[in-house]
């Protein structure tokens, strides 16, 4: 499902050259839950914003899919990430005046369906989620667990192949992370290919595999 | 655009009222503005218009009065007469001009019909007179040629002859045929005329220049002569007009720097004077509304800029769902626009109806019925929604131009 070849990154911090990712080779199987770790500045971010074509890389060869994503436009990019992949974020990053149903629905907005199967089917997903009667309601009136659910349905939506969740239990509770982290693996069963980034070991040995990241290049991987 | 285009549209404008609302304040008031100011010089115009320009505007006349230099062995101010012969010598001397009507007046001539009486203007005029003073018929017939060679006691009244002498309630049609006394004598009226918006042009009655001349001025002399200029080019009137009045000093005997022993005035030149004075009002008028609008415009832009950057995250979280550049552009642009739009509605339809609210008060003879023309709006509205975008481009790119990635960075 992911094939990553060499991927090498450098951000350009003033006149300096700061080199983030130093050759990663990776393959992720279609079905696999993975968890990346590593401590802050590993470059743990740059990979997954890099896996979810929200970022470019300088030299190596990405394949998502089957497809090659070398040098995408931007516009090519935003067709890959509506069409193959799933976002959710530490933060939840749900629009704050809109309904839960509206979020869910929102990616489905930018791929042109009609407003009515919009609503119906981020009603199933909401339902999915176990949030069907919080449709209506606004993200501050839900708590965080349930605002991560919403964001999960959001990025389940759009039927992705992957599913990139970065620190998805952050900002969340013990009990609520593995009320998460079950949906995940829920989600995981029926096929989907989940990539999740987390500095909590519980939530990294919950997954078939961890790939460790160290100052830019893959420690070591254990099934 | 589907419900939650309008949604957003709505939020967008709607999250902080006070910004919005000065915002589209500004542009509100310079749409008025423009609205008002362009109402204001149409009222100015059409003023002016009906004041002066009761008579068409491709047109020279002939006139003259006292001589004030010697010359040729003739005393200084000495009365200066344009005879019969004249005239005919100045006709038969010029190319073939499209219109020509000698003209003799007397004010204050008393009219009577039946029991009722009133002092109008008498013209006695050529056939030509019609087109030359765009006489607006009612009913009836012009002076003729046959009228004027058989001289015949014919009369054409003006529309405020016609109130002021017949009974109340008297067509047109009933007052043809009708006879009056022109300063005692009896006229059949053959035609009546209504002048819309010229006071004094409707209080005047016309026979033929031949009746008038013999029964009223008992001499040959020409009052003025107007001659119609059709289709000739302002430059070619001068020429006209220069030549004309050298020709009739010399047989007049008049001095060629005799500023008042003859002239002939040219009235294309004043229409042409009035088009470019008017032409200046309404650069003014467009100019000054452009300069308001573009105040507002940067509001916009603005307050545009502060919702990009206010929104930074949510277009971040947007892309990484899927949002092209384009859509984001296209949000904005149409953020922007609506509100341009709305606001520029409101001073519109305020601009309309200040004038129409003021219009019946402020009658004047050099205004009148202030308006503004349906073009004149749709231009606004167009300048408007090009405002829109150019002021929302900025901001725009601004947006493109965020990274998902940091905008979803964590602090």
């Amino acid at each position: 499902m992911i094939e990553l070849k060499s991927i090498r990154k450098a951000y350009q911090t003033g006149s300096q050259s700061l080199t983030v990712l130093k050759g990663i080779d990776c393959t992720i199987e279609e079905g696999e839950l993975v968890a990346i770790m590593g401590s802050s500045g590993s470059g743990k971010s740059t990979l997954l914003n890099v896996l979810g074509l929200l970022d470019d890389f300088d030299e190596g060869s990405y394949v998502l899919n089957g497809q090659n994503m070398d040098g995408l436009s931007e516009k090519a990019a935003a067709r890959y990430r509506s069409d193959f992949l799933g976002f959710v974020f530490q933060s939840f990053n749900l629009i704050s005046y809109k309904t839960a149903l509206e979020n869910v629905a929102l990616p489905l907005y930018y791929q042109g369906v009609p407003r009515k199967e919009r609503q119906a089917r981020a009603l199933s997903f909401l339902t999915k989620v176990g949030l069907a009667d919080w449709a209506e309601h606004l993200p501050n009136q839900m708590s965080g667990g349930q605002k991560q659910r919403v964001a999960i349905a959001r990025a389940l939506i759009t039927n992705p192949s992957v599913i990139l969740a970065d620190e998805p239990t952050g900002a969340l509770d013990s009990v609520t992370s593995d009320e998460v982290m079950a949906l995940l693996k829920e989600i995981n069963g029926e096929g989907i290919t989940i990539v999740v980034v987390t500095h909590e070991n519980e939530i990294a040995n919950q997954c078939d595999r961890i790939i460790r990241l160290k100052d830019g290049r893959i420690e070591g991987a254990n099934a | 655009m589907d419900r939650d285009t309008w949604l957003e549209i709505f939020h967008t404008v709607l999250s902080n009222p006070l910004r919005t609302g000065l915002t589209g304040l500004s542009i509100a008031l310079g749409i008025f503005i423009l609205v008002v100011m362009q109402g204001l010089g149409a009222g100015l115009e059409t003023g002016v218009k009906q004041t002066f320009g009761d008579d068409a505007a491709n047109l020279m006349e002939v006139e003259t009065g006292n001589a004030q230099l010697a010359f040729r062995g003739r005393k200084p101010n000495r009365r200066v007469e344009l005879h019969n012969s004249d005239e005919q010598a100045m006709r038969s001397q010029m190319d073939s001009v499209p219109a020509w009507s000698r003209l003799v007046y007397r004010w204050g001539s008393t009219v009577r019909y039946g029991n009722e009486q009133g002092s109008y203007g008498l013209r006695g005029v050529d056939p030509d007179q019609r087109e030359i003073g765009q006489v607006n018929m009612t009913a009836g017939r012009f002076v003729s040629d046959r009228d004027i060679d058989q001289r015949r006691k014919v009369a054409v009244i003006g529309g405020q002859v016609l109130a002021d002498l017949f009974p109340r309630g008297t067509k047109p049609e009933q007052a043809v045929g009708s006879l009056i006394q022109v300063r005692g004598i009896q006229f059949a009226v053959v035609g009546t005329f209504n002048q819309t918006g010229s006071r004094w042009e409707n209080r005047s009655v016309y026979v033929p220049f031949s009746t008038a001349q013999k029964l009223f001025s008992n001499s040959d002399v020409v009052s003025r002569v107007a001659i119609g200029t059709g289709e000739a080019s302002i430059d070619d009137t001068r020429e006209t007009t220069t030549s004309l009045t050298g020709w009739l000093k010399d047989r007049l005997v008049v001095h060629p720097d005799d500023a008042e022993g003859v002239w002939v005035d040219n009235r294309n030149e004043q229409a042409e004077m009035y088009r470019q004075i008017f032409g200046g009002i309404r650069l003014f008028v467009w100019f000054v509304g452009m300069m308001t609008l573009l105040a507002g415009a940067m509001g916009v832009a603005n307050i545009m800029a502060i919702v990009v950057r206010e929104r930074t995250k949510e277009i971040g979280v947007r892309k990484a769902l899927g949002a092209t550049s384009g859509s984001i552009v296209a949000q904005i642009v149409q953020e922007a626009v609506f509100l341009m739009l709305i606001s520029g509605c409101i001073g519109l339809l305020a601009g309309t109806w200040l004038l129409q609210g003021i219009a019946p008060f402020v009658e004047h003879d050099f205004f009148s019925d202030p308006r503004v023309d349906f073009r004149s709006a749709l231009l606004a509205l167009g300048v408007l929604i090009f405002v829109g975008v150019i002021s929302a481009i900025g901001p725009a790119l601004r947006a493109v131009s965020i990274r998902p990635v940091e905008a979803l960075r964590d602090e």
